[in-house]
């Protein structure tokens, strides 16, 4: 991030001061005069005459006592740039580090009353160091003025603090913004032409605020920019020079701040400038052409610098006509790191990288090793960014392995660079291949085809996508082998999660696609997927319905990225109908099938159980909840559940609550009671919290687990300090009995949860689906409190809920709710009676 | 010669292929098909959406065979394909006039 450059040393030193400021003041302005005078008032001269007030700033900072607070005098704009001209502006800007107080009132005011006591005009501003922490967007001209701060008086080291917090990507890129609003702007005041007959050498189009926005613009996107400009730099240069030769006559003959090279003005201009003629007409002409010429250079460069700065998109980085690139290379080549944020701006900013980034990457790749490229968090958590599915991740992701990069992070994947395997079908290299399935998940994610159109609907409901494309990235990586190679990839991605230091949920999740990335081909072309048997089988394989989705769309895209010709339509019909009976059964009959003792899974979770707890414990909580709450649930998830389990009463309520991401995760543990679910989702709608996800478990000794996933979007467990304990404690008192849920949520029922739902909600009841229960499935427009009247209208129909699973996908509600009344699947008039009220109740008509 | 056309269960592709390689019946066309016959489909659903599925997929095998080999073929083909349940397939035999190999021009009998 380029900074602007300042003095050097410690603390910035003090002048010698043999005149009076007032006297010093004079001196000045006659220097500059006489050069003015001679026609030399240009650049030069107003650094000198910039220099003289620096020193009786800094005179008066260590008279007024400044010097003995933490603060420091920045001059800014104008000013901070050393072109202060006789009558301009003084900007300053005194900063405090701290709180200023009475002390520094009073220090303020010894500094402030003798420099307007001179007779200049200034402009100050007056901050803590800690306004900075947030950006003044509705002052954008102040921060214009502060890009060119420079520290004149006090504590160099403060303003060095500053520099670190002011010059950020963002903020740069705000006052970027700000700066060409301001410019069109200033430039509709004059019509948008630099060729006015009496130009304002300040503000027309062409003259120095212009020239000074160009360099802005280059100092906030590249430094460089401006040697590649139209204009040769020491034109440009010249240029400043006449402008400001041009404005120092002005103020000089003006006595005040004039700006306007009028008609009067211009003969007495070309005469103090020197131009020949024996008329003043010519004399005239002769500096306006100059003038012109000037004036064209600067408003060429300034075009230029707008359609070819990058924009500044994050560290480092920028977006400009040919792409992403790398602000300071030399920079970029010693950080590898922020490699990847390059292509994840890229694909953000849906552009490409440009040549010169990729080249630079090219260059210095081989320098360094894997772990260089995720040395923190931040990285690792840009990489999975990188990776969600969008239009031109497949251009990314090649650009990455054309320049060495991907095999270079992941030197697994280098392993299958080029690599060949020769069989009947797959037309493609293995790198290739993968990468075309990627593309496939990309397109797929923009829209497909009318038969895709079911199988976006998968891919968009899927929480977590870039684990999909994680997968993808490595299922076939095994393949620099000839023998299996599903394991082999499988050991393979174990070592790159390791270095990403995935979540363990997440690395099972990948590791289970890459693992079975063919299983479900082969059932659903291989297998009589009529047989429910082969369901249940895959169903028990797959376990959830996201490891489902992911591994359905896996098989799709990996099968479509074998040859254009692979996937047919009589594939893709069979692919889908395994998919929906195998969601069918995960979601309808998953309550016939229980935990046992001493089957696999349960011996892993004792396996591994921490010191608190025993065997018993475990076994006594697991039995007969259903097997699906193993494959739901990590181990630590589980044994949280067991300790929320413990020695609980009838009439006890054990509860935690825990913020992840900013979704927050309820557990409740009680023993049954009645209106259970409806009390729980009641009091979560009375305070505002939206339901995601949800599970309800029940196991045949009445235990009830409910695990809520809510996200809190008016912020209230966040804002108030009490809250996590007062949505306890109601809960507590609701589920127990001691308090009603209904009385709270009257307020909120007239507010939110009445309103004309999106689109017709279904409710649907079968008696086949599960051995033990009637099923009532029900996808609606989601709305706070949903699932509080929706469980409340079963409960009023005698039916005990006793599990539950609750999905949200963008506006749908999805919930399957799995009761029993007295013990026994509905009959059909109750079901009817029932699915009539929820219906009716979902339509808003009662 | 005969011309059997198969329409089997898309599982039982394999098995069928392995019984007719068990009599030397190796060269075959194997194609993706949908149709149906008794069996007319189902309804499936998906988050209470219907999905009609009133095509079924199928695959459809095609073998020529001498008049010879033709029974055993068929039953090797029925005996291969069956599950017992609506919607194991169908076989049809058609007689082949005549056969020419491109390659050569040559005439089959």
């Amino acid at each position: 991030m380029p900074i602007p450059p300042s003095v050097s040393g410690t603390d910035l030193p003090r002048e010698s001061g043999d005149l009076p400021p007032r006297n010093a003041l004079d001196a000045a302005r006659d220097e500059l005069r006489a050069d003015t005078l001679r026609g030399a008032g240009g650049r030069t001269s107003l650094e000198r005459y910039s220099a003289r007030v620096d020193a009786i700033i800094r005179q008066l900072h260590a008279d007024s006592g400044l010097g003995r607070t933490s603060a420091a005098v920045l001059a800014l704009g104008g000013y901070g740039r050393r072109h202060l001209c006789l009558y301009s502006d003084i900007d300053v800007l005194i900063l405090f580090r701290g709180t200023i107080g009475a002390d520094e009132e009073k220090s303020l005011r010894a500094f402030l009353h003798p420099l307007w006591d001179l007779g200049v005009v200034v402009g100050h501003q007056v901050r803590e160091l800690s306004d900075f922490d947030t950006l003044e967007t509705d002052n954008p001209e102040f921060l214009l003025a502060l890009v060119d701060a420079r520290p004149v008086a006090g504590e160099r080291e403060l303003f060095d603090h500053f520099s670190t917090i002011f010059h950020t990507a963002s903020t740069h890129g705000f006052i970027l913004r700000s700066l060409l609003d301001l410019l069109d702007q200033r430039h509709a005041v004059f019509n948008g032409t630099l060729y006015q007959l009496e130009p304002d050498v300040k503000d027309s189009p062409g003259a120095l605020r212009d020239l000074f926005s160009t360099r802005t613009i280059a100092l906030l996107t590249d430094p460089l920019l401006l040697r590649r400009g139209p204009a040769d730099p020491a034109r440009f240069d010249d240029a400043e020079d006449f402008l400001l030769r041009v404005r120092s006559t002005l103020h000089l003959e003006g006595e005040r701040q004039q700006n306007v090279l009028s008609h009067e003005l211009q003969e007495r201009t070309a005469d103090l400038l020197g131009y020949p003629g024996a008329e003043p007409r010519m004399r005239v002409e002769r500096l306006m052409s100059d003038y012109f010429r000037h004036a064209r250079i600067v408003n060429r460069s300034l075009q230029w610098a707008r359609k070819t700065a990058p924009v500044p998109v994050g560290p480092n980085l920028g977006v400009s006509r040919d792409g992403i690139r790398f602000l300071d290379p030399v920079q970029a080549a010693r950080n590898p790191a922020s490699w990847v944020a390059g292509f994840e701006a890229a694909l953000t900013a849906q552009t490409e990288m440009s040549e010169e980034a990729l080249s630079c990457i090219q260059q210095h790749v081989d320098r360094y090793r894997a772990d260089d490229f995720f040395p923190q968090a931040r990285e690792r958590a840009t990489l999975m960014r990188f990776l969600k599915p969008r239009p031109g991740l497949y251009d990314r992701l090649s650009e990455m392995h054309d320049c060495g990069l991907l095999g270079r992070v992941f030197p697994e994947f280098q392993a299958i660079s080029w690599r060949v395997v020769r069989d009947f079908y797959h037309k493609y290299t293995v790198d290739e291949h993968t990468l075309l399935t990627i593309r496939n998940l990309e397109r797929l994610w923009n829209g497909g085809t009318a038969t895709r159109f079911r199988f976006r609907s998968i891919l968009a409901d899927l929480p977590a996508p870039e684990l999909l494309v994680l997968a993808l990235l490595f299922h076939d990586v095994g393949k620099w082998r000839d023998d299996d190679h599903a394991l082999e990839s499988v050991r393979m991605a174990a070592e790159v999660l390791d270095r990403l230091q995935l979540p363990a949920d997440q690395r099972d999740m990948v590791l289970f696609l890459i693992r079975h990335h063919l299983k479900m081909s082969l059932v659903a072309f291989r297998r009589d997927t009529e047989d429910p048997e082969i369901v249940k089988q895959f169903a028990a394989l797959v376990g959830t319905e996201e490891r489902l989705k992911m591994l359905c769309l896996m098989t799709l895209v990996d099968i479509e990225a074998v040859s254009p010709e692979t996937l047919t339509p009589w594939k893709e019909e069979l692919l889908w109908r395994l998919y929906v009976d195998t969601y069918n059964h995960l979601t309808q009959r998953y309550g016939d099938e229980l935990i046992e003792r001493n089957q696999a899974e349960v011996d892993e979770v004792l396996q591994q159980r921490p010191a608190d707890l025993s065997v018993a414990e475990i076994t006594r909580f697991l039995e007969g909840l259903p097997q699906r709450y193993l494959q739901l649930f990590p181990r630590d998830a589980i044994y949280r559940h067991v300790r929320l389990a413990r020695d609980i009463k009838p009439d006890e309520v054990h509860l935690s609550l825990e913020p992840n991401d900013g979704v927050w995760t309820l557990a409740v543990v009680t023993l049954d009671k009645p209106f259970l679910f409806s009390n729980i989702s009641g009091v979560l709608a009375s305070f505002g919290m939206d339901i995601l996800r949800g599970h309800a478990l029940t196991n045949p000794n009445g235990l009830i687990l409910d695990v809520f996933q809510f996200t809190d979007d008016e912020r209230f467990l966040e804002l108030n300090p009490d809250a996590q304990q007062q949505v306890m404690r109601v809960l507590e008192n609701v589920v127990s009995g001691r308090a009603d849920v209904t009385a709270r949520l009257r307020g909120r029922e007239r507010s939110v949860f009445k309103g004309t739902p999106r689109f017709a909600p279904v409710v649907r009841a079968d008696n086949e689906a599960s051995g033990r229960y009637t099923i009532i499935d029900i996808v609606a427009s989601n709305a706070l409190g949903l699932l509080y009247r929706i469980s409340r209208v079963i409960s009023h129909h005698g039916c005990e809920v006793d599990l539950v699973l609750i999905a949200t996908e963008g506006e749908k509600a999805i919930d399957v709710f799995h009761i029993t009344k007295a013990g026994i699947k509905l009959t059909r008039a109750e079901q009817q009676a029932l699915t009539s009220d929820l219906q009716r109740t979902l339509e808003g008509s009662v | 010669m005969k011309m059997i056309k198969s329409i089997v269960r898309p599982n039982k592709v394999d098995d069928v292929k392995d019984a007719l390689a068990k009599l030397n019946i190796a060269g075959m066309t194997v194609t993706e098909v949908r149709g149906h016959g008794k069996q007319k489909g189902h309804t499936a659903i998906y988050r209470g959406k219907e999905y009609n599925v009133s095509l079924l997929p199928k695959m459809e095998i095609e073998v020529v065979v001498t008049d010879s080999l033709a029974d055993d073929a068929i039953k090797a083909i029925i005996t291969a394909a069956r599950t017992g349940e609506i919607g194991d397939g169908r076989v049809f035999v058609m007689p082949v006039m005549e056969s020419y190999r491109i390659r050569t021009g040559e005439r089959e009998s």
